[in-house]
């Protein structure tokens, strides 16, 4: 157990190969360091580190193995609501960026020694942060269960809808969630990062081919 | 870029004012020659605002028995300095609305002003030896210096409240202003009130609902700002849990003589009474 008084932290821990990019910043109060990622990133450690995001409609999906302590979290939504309506099957075009942001964060659990059958999985966002995008949040919610059914992973706990935008910080060593609500004031501000993200999706498609493990 | 508070202040100029019955309510409270006639008479010259009074007053916010059907028994019933408080209250939303910005919605934050007048003037009475209309007024007032940052720097507001959503566990809004502009909101609303001629008594409250070290002439009321401003966020969010929002400076609680056994009830009675109030200004 560290003590409170320590004032200088440690060096952050080495990260995962193809994770160096991801900001991470010293956390006083969890006494860690906690990785921030933004709308389309995700992050998977094996170290005893947060990872954090702030989310509207979009979706975090947090997983680990338990008995390893690998784990991460990614943020992601689905480009268009409407092309997910009108398509009943859900390998539609627009559920194929739902698909890629939940194999990579699964398959680099997986490649990094976590066992499928141990997945533990959190998920959080989802929120109809904005009249206008009441079906948003709803489809990206609706999605992710799906797809955990359809993988057969089950979901030990969530806090998903509702009309507020969140903060997420995770410990996968730990599995410990914080999820704050956060006040209307930064609905705007966050809507805008998921609208950036989303239009960086639409305008450079992904190939179809993630691996599956 | 502005430099100071007041100086990005006295950039707004024409754009919110306040309403010229305010201000001749303003004058004749201060005049001592003055009588409630005299007030009476200047409320009834301006016929919407009179309408909106009776319906304020004949609201929930206060519990007559009787109808009040004439402005000068509105008068004498809630009292003189309560119904320049109410005129004033009664143009905020309007000088709300002059304005406009891309960060808030002005739905969302004329809510967080309302909510925390209204747990502004629960507080007051609980407290005792405070006016709850002035603390009413004071809550709708204490964030307005938000407004002129979003509408005058919105680059710097929206680098401010990216630099809240980048911090782990929301750093508050207004020490990320105080990092990205050099001032915040309560400075920006407390330059204003200066240069509305407020009442002191708001004018702290504004200023210092964040730093409660410098209301020098009215540390209980701008104390209860402070609880008030916590109740509505938590309000907002709706938790019970002190830890999900802004945390409450210890020293509030010994400038109201207030404890934490008022939060809950607060969060709960305003949750209540927005819904009914919320039409009424």
């Amino acid at each position: 157990m560290l003590t409170p008084s320590i004032k200088k932290p440690p060096p952050p821990p080495l990260p995962l190969p193809g994770f160096e990019h991801v900001k991470r910043s010293w956390n006083a109060k969890y006494e860690a360091y906690a990785a921030r990622i933004l709308p389309g990133e995700f992050y998977v450690t094996r170290r005893d580190e947060g990872i954090y995001t702030t989310l509207g409609s979009c979706i975090s999906a947090c997983i680990r193995d338990p008995l390893l302590g690998i784990g991460g979290m990614n943020h992601f939504m689905l480009p268009s609501i409407k092309e997910m309506s009108d398509s009943h099957a859900w390998g539609s075009a627009a559920t194929r960026y739902g698909n890629f942001a939940m194999e990579h964060l699964i398959n680099v659990i997986l490649s990094n020694g976590g066992a499928r059958e141990r997945l533990e999985v959190k998920i959080f966002g989802g929120g109809c942060i904005l009249q206008n995008m009441s079906d948003v949040g709803q489809s990206n919610i609706a999605f992710v269960r799906e797809y955990l059914k359809t993988e057969g992973l089950q979901v030990v706990s969530e806090d998903v809808g509702s009309p507020y935008p969140r903060i997420v910080v995770y410990f996968p060593a730990t599995g410990r969630v914080r999820v704050k609500r956060l006040r209307s004031l930064h609905n705007n501000a966050i809507v805008e990062q998921e609208t950036s993200y989303i239009n960086t999706v639409k305008s450079k498609p992904i190939a179809g081919d993630v691996e599956l493990f | 870029m502005a430099k100071t508070a007041s100086e990005l202040v006295s950039d707004i100029g024409g754009l919110i004012t306040l309403p010229d019955v305010y201000l001749k309510i303003d004058r004749l409270v201060n005049d001592p020659k003055s009588s409630t006639t005299d007030i009476a008479k200047a409320v009834s010259q301006d016929p919407s605002f009179t309408a909106r009074l009776l319906r304020v007053a004949n609201s929930p916010l206060y519990k007559v028995s009787s109808t009040i059907d004439s402005v000068p028994k509105a008068i004498s019933i809630i009292g003189v300095t309560q119904i320049r408080s109410l005129a004033l209250s009664m143009s905020v939303s309007k000088c709300f609305a002059g304005l406009p910005n891309e960060l808030v919605s002005m739905e969302n934050f004329w809510r967080h002003s309302l909510l925390c007048a209204l747990a502004a003037r629960l507080l007051a009475k609980t407290a005792r030896r405070c006016d709850p209309d002035t603390l009413f007024t004071a809550g709708l007032l204490h964030d307005i210096g938000e407004l002129i940052i979003f509408n005058r720097m919105p680059e710097q507001a929206k680098q401010a409240l990216e630099m809240v959503l980048d911090s782990q566990d929301e750093m508050a809004v207004n020490e990320a202003e105080l990092a990205v502009i050099g001032f915040d909101h309560a400075d920006v609303g407390g330059a204003l009130a200066v240069r509305w001629h407020l009442p002191p008594v708001l004018t702290e409250c504004i200023a210092y609902h964040h730093n409660l070290a410098g209301a020098m002439q009215h540390p209980r009321e701008t104390a209860l700002v402070h609880l008030a401003n916590v109740i509505a966020l938590m309000a907002e969010v709706d938790t019970l849990e002190l830890d999900d929002v802004e945390p409450i400076d210890p020293a509030a609680w010994e400038k109201t003589g207030l404890d934490l056994s008022v939060v809950e009830p607060a969060v709960r009675a305003v949750q209540t009474e927005i819904v009914e109030i919320e039409q009424l200004f």
